[in-house]
């Protein structure tokens, strides 16, 4: 099987204009699939071309002040810390903090490079690309457990 | 030729201005250009200006490797590299947020006395152990205890970007300006303590006092704002008790190590390798590559090459031409010599990298010593007592001047890059206006103090 045979269409994306609040609105109640409510994950579109990707951590990362990230400081912060940083970067565009280095694979590549992809970069999801760079689809992990647990099911038929 | 014949002529050797002399100081007006300029990472121009010096024979490898006077100071890189190594083996044991945290604890949460505390505690670390490393250990946690206190972080960071500046003066290994000084001029750490440390705690309380009228009143926080400081609880910064009292146990030594390096006759390169390599031994590390790796490699090249650069255009005479022409400016006169040297050096240490200046200033003092007491040689001349003040006003002037803009000194670089990454940007000026007027009050008080202490109470 191939990226396109597992992948699932994409139903919203982003702007990099979008602030955060509105991002993490839309993607609160974004459908996917049949009464799935809310995802993880959004690719960001920039004049129909693929700009970045931002996910539940890349969020995190900009919730989480930068100099938590320079030392070992996690045990110095107080109750409410977390709420009131975010408070601080709602109004923080997309674009300023999606991974603009998106990993992405072609239609007709073999699920074993989306899986080898997935685990080297620790990734949840690939945008699927086809010929003009356009996003026609997204492979999720839980799509290539998919095609695992099916092949494991086959073989038992057999 | 032997090597200490060709070394000699080297030396004795009058200048001309030939081919060699404008083609090693074209390299070296250029290389010193591009590096003031920011077009190109400066420990690339320094290695590729050196590599040209020795390429076109203006220096031969010898020299520049082997030959005291022309070449590589290794003291200063070995001292660097020692010094680097123990403190990463250190890092992360969290002994410096250990520091920080007990430190703005200290100060009961509140902001003023937590900058005072802060700036002491930078001014202390930064003359034992380094500038650099002491503001890079200290800003993050200075950046949480503002948030928690919901204050401008900015007057703290550039009060500790201060404190390190002026602390650093105090000792031998404080800041990279005493210690290449130390090398050239045969000083040792207690010359050090006798001759700076005293001005450089009068600096600090002057800087203190400045601090408290500037932010007295400004800052304040509220009651509940401080609880939150007065829980964190400082020990849990410590990760690695058992590395920790290695750690300090390697570190006194070696400060002890400073302390008699004179009286020992050890030079202090081999104080800071010998705790490098007993830190690594007691870690019982199997993977020295890590810590080796957070060497900060470019700055040690960065050296590297300027020594060479250097060695270069002493060779062709250039520096003794500036020698020459600054002799005849002051006309001999060493206490006119002194204030020159101290401002020149403050005002250039603003403007651009102290290291490159002073690596430049060392051999121009050495060479007018030179024509000032030609009878002397070796050690007598070196350490001549006339010259003395005025390898101390190269040092208060050098590291001093790096508080007067936000570019003058590592530490104020530093400062400013993790401001801008925490979302508070630090204008040029917005450094200047607190940095340069502290600089000349510093420098000022400096001036008083050698002159004072060097031509008329004379001890």
């Amino acid at each position: 099987m191939k990226a396109k045979d597992v992948m699932e269409p994409i139903t919203e994306t982003l702007s990099p204009e979008t602030t955060l609040k509105e991002a993490v609105n839309r993607m609160k109640v974004a459908r996917r699939g049949e009464g799935w409510t809310g995802v993880k994950g959004m690719i960001v579109l920039d004049d129909g071309k693929l700009a970045g990707i931002v996910s539940i951590k890349d969020i995190l990362r900009a919730i989480i002040p930068s100099y938590m990230r320079l030392t070992e400081l996690g045990e110095f912060t107080w109750d409410g810390m977390l709420e009131e940083m975010t408070k601080k970067v709602a109004g923080k565009k997309v674009g300023e903090v999606m991974t603009r280095d998106v990993i992405t694979v072609s239609e007709d590549a073999p699920l074993m490079e989306c899986a080898d992809l997935m685990v080297k970069h620790s990734l949840q999801r690939l945008p699927v690309l086809d010929k003009d760079k356009r996003v026609v689809g997204m492979v999720y992990i839980r799509d290539l457990y998919q095609a695992i647990v099916q092949a494991l099911l086959d073989k038992e038929g057999e | 030729m032997t090597q200490v014949t060709q070394e000699a002529a080297a030396a004795s050797q009058p200048f001309v201005m030939d081919t060699v002399f404008w083609t090693a100081t074209t390299i070296f007006v250029l290389a010193y250009a591009v590096i003031v300029s920011e077009k190109v990472h400066k420990t690339v121009v320094a290695l590729f200006g050196a590599a040209l010096m020795l390429v076109l024979k203006i220096l031969e490898q010898y020299e520049a490797f082997h030959v005291e006077e022309l070449g590589v100071d290794w003291n200063v890189i070995f001292l660097l590299i020692g010094m680097m190594t123990i403190i990463n083996l250190m890092r992360p044991t969290g002994f410096f947020e250990y520091i920080a945290i007990k430190s703005a604890k200290a100060g009961k949460g509140d902001p003023m006395r937590i900058m005072t505390i802060f700036a002491l505690v930078t001014a202390v670390l930064s003359a034992l152990l380094d500038n650099v490393t002491t503001v890079l250990l200290l800003a993050p946690v200075t950046l949480l205890i503002a948030d928690a206190l919901e204050v401008d972080p900015v007057p703290f960071l550039i009060v500790e970007a201060l404190a390190s500046n002026i602390g650093g003066t105090a000792t031998l290994i404080g800041d990279p300006p005493n210690i290449m000084i130390a090398s050239k001029a045969k000083l040792d750490f207690m010359d050090f303590i006798y001759n700076l440390t005293p001005v450089v705690i009068v600096l600090m309380v002057v800087l203190l006092v400045v601090v408290k009228i500037v932010f007295g009143k400004k800052l304040k926080t509220r009651e509940e704002l401080k609880e939150r400081i007065m829980q964190m609880n400082e020990k849990e910064a410590i990760k690695d008790p058992l590395m920790l009292k290695k750690s300090l146990f390697v570190l006194g030594l070696v400060l002890v190590g400073f302390v008699f390096h004179g009286t020992l006759h050890l030079q202090p390169a081999t104080v800071a390798l010998f705790g490098a390599g007993l830190l690594l031994l007691l870690s019982g590390t199997h993977d020295p590559h890590h810590y080796l790796a957070e060497v900060e490699w470019p700055t040690i090249f960065f050296f590297i090459g300027l020594f060479i650069l250097v060695g270069g255009v002493v060779k062709v005479g250039l520096i003794k031409l500036m020698s020459m022409k600054m002799l005849d400016l002051t006309q001999g006169n060493l206490f006119a010599t002194s204030m020159i040297v101290m401002w020149f050096s403050a005002i250039a240490s603003a403007i651009v990298d102290n290291i490159p200046y002073v690596a430049t200033m060392n051999p121009l003092i050495i060479d007018m010593a030179k024509q000032m007491w030609p009878q002397e040689a070796g050690l007598a001349l070196l350490r001549h007592p006339d010259l003395m003040p005025v390898w101390w006003s190269l040092a208060l002037g050098a590291c001093l001047g790096g508080n007067g803009s936000p570019i003058g000194a590592s530490a104020n670089v530093i400062v400013v890059g993790m401001a801008e990454r925490a979302g508070k940007k630090i204008s040029f000026m917005r450094f200047v206006a607190y940095g340069f007027p502290i600089m000349l009050l510093t420098v000022f008080i400096s001036m008083i103090y050698v002159w004072l202490r060097y031509y008329v109470l004379k001890f």
